[in-house]
């Protein structure tokens, strides 16, 4: 669900609109905003409901008097985002928003159904479940890839990863396309290139994806082990542990699927990296593991994405500002990150994978 | 019984994680005391005269005996040591602290127990024929399918700001043991076309204010488009339901507005847009679910038993209590026992937590751990042996559980009224009391019949008094409690509202005058009628008559 300051320019009608002057604005309109007159007046959900029933696909957002706490019925009945008041606090809304972890009812969007859920096959362990989707999606393309993850049938509870690095646009223009609600966990270090953060703002913005949460480090673990923000000097492993490692644990709880945008080209631990693997009994989900690095300059380019503004810089793998470097001619592309050390993950992609972290 | 599995478990504990986090924004000032009421409504939470009130789901009655002990612990822990059933068949705690009812909440999650939408203007819970699954006329029993419409209606997206609250009864026999003609929506199992199960679906229902009889409007819903079909009446409700005056909300003024059969026009066109394949049932889930409701392992047992049929003989007593209280089984050699919550002098549906935990132990040893709640505030141990009911009957006999009045004249049904209800405009509790007191002569009952007579505080019906066969109504006339009589009313398959007497009658003179109009029954009825049948073959006229001659006389 899009939280929005303010709703674009448009159709602006309120709830109590007769349903056929509601009906013929959804036909001559791509977006419309249904405007709430008083919280308690639950017409908004049915009026939706009922769009999406008689198949109107464009944009739908619930304004004027809502409450967080129903947020989480808007989207289910169809809407898009929400217009909050003017300096609303959105994390109560957020909070609302993920209260539950399953519903009974079918509605709009992807919430896992219970009544499916219970008849799915049974819980295959990650391993198993990893084997058979590699076999079963050996020669499928990212969006397909990411479509038999996402299918309600499958009974995953998935998030994505993104750094909103260099190559970061490719994963989230494909989920763009495919469920742009799914949740994207950002890791604000706190570390990061004032560059990154005005990214991770265009790029969410302009892909429409509504589910990007910013995961930031504990406040009170960082006072105790960086209280001057320096333990990157002396304690990469140590830094990135506090900064990513244990703040994506806890952004990840809850979700037994997590979809990356990690590449085999990228260095010589991910060579053999498999679209789909098991980590630590999660399932871990790589559409563009066999993509090449033409493949993702032709993918942003054929799209016209907006760039990681350090890649014309010099920097083609981008972390946090302390420990990445821009890279010469011939060297490696995470060549530039951790620089000088026999680091070369930072250890949030498991054990598995990175043994050296 | 349905017993949770992990989605369930999961979706109570989030749901008390919702209201802890509603409560601290109302703490801290996020929400006003007007948004939060709602909230705080559709977890059951009221405010009330004096203290906060929790109004706890009994989903459909049912509950088994670790959850009637935990109610015990919550009377215990929390109130002050006792409870009180409800027409809905929920049970209320009247004194809790506001602090303590997110503990509340967790202990009842512990037994698969929440208080998810007893109040505020959602859809209910829903109630059914208190002897499903026991009952010998049933065609198939209703548990199942209410359980269906708890989970589907559970946190609805679409439907948790209706314009007023909305209440389904489903029942599974043609014989109506669930008033669901007084309901927003009341389900009838009947046979389809195909043999399969079908429901008949009467709309429109509802007391209050301004009480309206159910309407039907599909004879045969294959259970299969069950789902679909409530979401498109709720729908067309939510849309087209007025919202501008509190009083004209339900769904019954507007079924009466627009007319049966517009508003059978109208939801036909909002199920013609339904996504039909994702509201269907699926049949693995249904299956499932109505595994947890076949019949329990009863013995094969002769259709009586000589040691039953010796106490019968030999104690008068327990021989009454079996002809009032004891119902048929449609296992041979098995009975339902009804637990009369109305001693003489007590007030309608309350129990303290000892009589909890004694119908707990009851429960669990003689009735397959079960026991349920009835619409008429009673409760109903459903599967006992008859060889056993003597040995229940001295257990509850000896902890004042052995009222033999079931469905007798001093089964009262009655709300809390002004005693604690903020809405009331008179007390109903001194008035059952002082009717219980007058009626109190076991053989008087007997010899009346069966006879239902509800009162209810205010206008708003909660003790059901338009469909009593009497019915009591408390009003307020310029600060003083009147009580307004009405006959002839009936909640079940012949349903029709009471008629008004005449003028309404301080609380002194109601018992007194209740029972003229019996007496008048007792010389007028012919061989083997009953109460109601008399009222309907001669009108209300020779009771009005027999209630206000003396007073008319005296004046």
């Amino acid at each position: 669900m899009q939280l929005l300051e303010q709703a674009p320019d448009g159709v602006r009608l309120t709830v109590s609109t007769p349903a056929e002057d509601i009906r013929a604005a959804a036909a001559a309109n791509d977006s419309l905003i249904l405007e709430f007159e008083t919280f308690r007046d639950g017409r908004g959900f049915s009026l939706a409901a009922v769009l999406r029933g008689q198949g109107y696909q464009g944009r739908l957002i619930a304004a004027g008097k809502i409450l967080p706490d129903q947020v989480r019925h808007l989207r289910r009945c169809g809407f898009d985002a929400v217009e909050l008041t003017p300096g609303a606090d959105p994390a109560p809304w957020r909070r609302m928003d993920q209260v539950f972890s399953a519903a009974y009812q079918p509605a709009s969007g992807d919430d896992l159904l219970v009544w499916r859920r219970r008849h799915a096959p049974a819980a295959e362990d990650a391993v198993a479940l990893a084997a058979r989707l590699n076999a079963q999606w050996a020669d499928a393309d990212a969006d397909d890839l990411l479509r038999a993850v996402l299918d309600p049938a499958l009974g995953r509870k998935a998030v994505a990863i993104s750094s909103f690095g260099a190559e970061a646009a490719v994963l989230l223009h494909l989920i763009s396309r495919v469920q742009p609600h799914l949740p994207v966990v950002f890791l604000e270090t706190g570390q990061h290139f004032f560059q990154t953060l005005a990214y991770r703002r265009e790029l969410t913005e302009r892909l429409g994806l509504t589910e990007v949460r910013d995961v930031q480090p504990d406040a009170a673990s960082l006072a105790a082990s960086d209280p001057h923000g320096d333990l990157w000097r002396h304690a990469p492993d140590a830094c990135c542990d506090l900064r990513k490692v244990q703040p994506l644990a806890k952004g990840l709880e809850g979700f037994d699927t997590r979809i990356t945008g990690r590449k085999r080209y990228q260095n010589r631990q991910r060579a053999t990296l498999d679209p789909f693997e098991a980590i630590d009994g999660v399932l871990a989900v790589n559409p563009l593991a066999s993509w090449s690095a033409e493949q993702i300059e032709t993918w942003l380019h054929d799209h016209q994405l907006p760039r990681h503004p350090l890649v014309e810089q010099g920097y083609p793998s981008i972390g946090c500002w302390p420990c990445t470097r821009a890279v010469e001619a011939g060297e490696n592309a995470r060549d530039g990150r951790w620089s000088g050390q026999e680091k070369t993950e930072c250890g949030i992609h498991g054990r598995t994978l990175a043994p050296a972290c | 019984m349905y017993r949770y599995d992990e989605f369930d478990a999961a979706l109570v504990r989030e749901r008390i994680a919702e209201f802890s986090d509603q409560v601290n924004r109302r703490s801290s000032g996020e929400l006003t005391e007007d948004e939060f009421k709602p909230l705080r409504l559709m977890n059951g939470v009221y405010l009330q005269l004096h203290a906060y009130m929790a109004r706890i789901a009994v989903p459909y009655g049912v509950m088994n005996s670790r959850q009637m002990r935990q109610l015990a612990h919550v009377a215990r822990t929390y109130d002050k040591g006792y409870g009180h059933f409800t027409t809905r068949t929920n049970i209320q705690f009247n004194w809790p602290a506001l602090q303590d009812l997110p503990a509340i909440l967790s202990d009842l999650a512990d037994v698969e127990m929440h208080a998810i939408q007893t109040s505020g203007n959602c859809i209910r819970n829903v109630t059914t024929d208190v002897f499903a699954g026991v009952a010998t006329d049933e065609i198939e029993d209703p548990r199942p399918w209410c359980e269906i419409i708890r989970q589907w209606s559970t946190i609805h997206p679409e439907f948790s700001f209706l314009p007023r609250k909305f209440k389904i009864a489903v029942i599974g026999a043609a014989k109506d043991r669930a008033a669901i003609r007084t309901h927003d929506v009341g389900l009838q199992i009947v046979c389809g076309e195909d043999g399969e199960t079908a429901f008949r679906v009467f709309v429109g229902g509802g007391q209050g204010r301004l009480p309206h009889i159910a309407q039907e409007i599909a004879s045969a819903v294959p259970g299969q488009s069950l789902l679909a079909y409530l979401t498109a009446i709720l729908r067309a409700y939510n849309l087209l339901g007025r919202r501008d005056n509190i009083h004209k909300a339900r769904i019954k003024i507007l079924v009466a507005a627009v007319g049966i059969d517009a508003f059978r026009e109208e939801v036909e066109r909002q199920y013609e847009i339904l996504r039909l394949e994702d509201l269907r049932i699926p049949e693995a889930e249904l299956a499932r679910i109505q595994a947890y409701f076949t019949p329990p392992p009863f013995a094969d047992l002769p259709a009586t038993s000589p040691a039953y049929d010796a106490a019968r003989r030999l104690n008068a007593e327990f021989a009454r209590f079996i002809r009032s209280n004891l119902r048929e089984h449609k296992q041979a050699g098995y009975g339902a026992i009804i637990i009369s919550l109305k001693p003489v002098d007590g007030v309608p549906g309350d129990i303290t937590a000892d009589q909890m935990e004694v119908v707990a132990d009851l429960a669990e040893r003689f009735s397959f751990d079960e026991v349920r709640a009835s619409y008429e505030q009673n409760l109903v141990l459903p599967h006992v042996r008859l060889e056993d009911v003597h040995a229940v009957w001295s257990r509850l006999r000896k902890t004042g559980l052995a009222t033999a009045n079931a469905d007798l004249a001093t089964d009262i049904i009655a709300c809390p009224g002004l005693d604690y209800c903020s809405l009331a405009n008179a007390r109903s509790i001194p008035v059952a009391q002082a009717l219980s007191r007058q009626l109190a002569d076991a053989d008087l009952q007997e010899k009346l019949g069966p006879v239902r007579i509800n009162i209810s505080g205010c206008i708003n019906a909660c003790g059901h008094h338009h469909v009593g066969h009497i019915g009591v109504l408390g009003v307020d006339r310029k600060g003083e409690e009147y009580y307004q009589i009405t006959v002839g009313g009936s909640p079940d398959e012949q349903a029709a509202l009471g008629e008004i007497v005449g003028r309404s009658l301080p609380a002194e003179e109601v018992a007194p005058a209740i029972a003229r109009a019996l007496d008048r029954y007792l010389e007028i009825r012919a061989e083997g009628e009953l109460f109601i049948d008399t009222v309907r073959r001669l009108g209300a006229d020779p009771f009005r008559t027999a209630i206000y001659e003396p007073i008319d006389a005296a004046a």
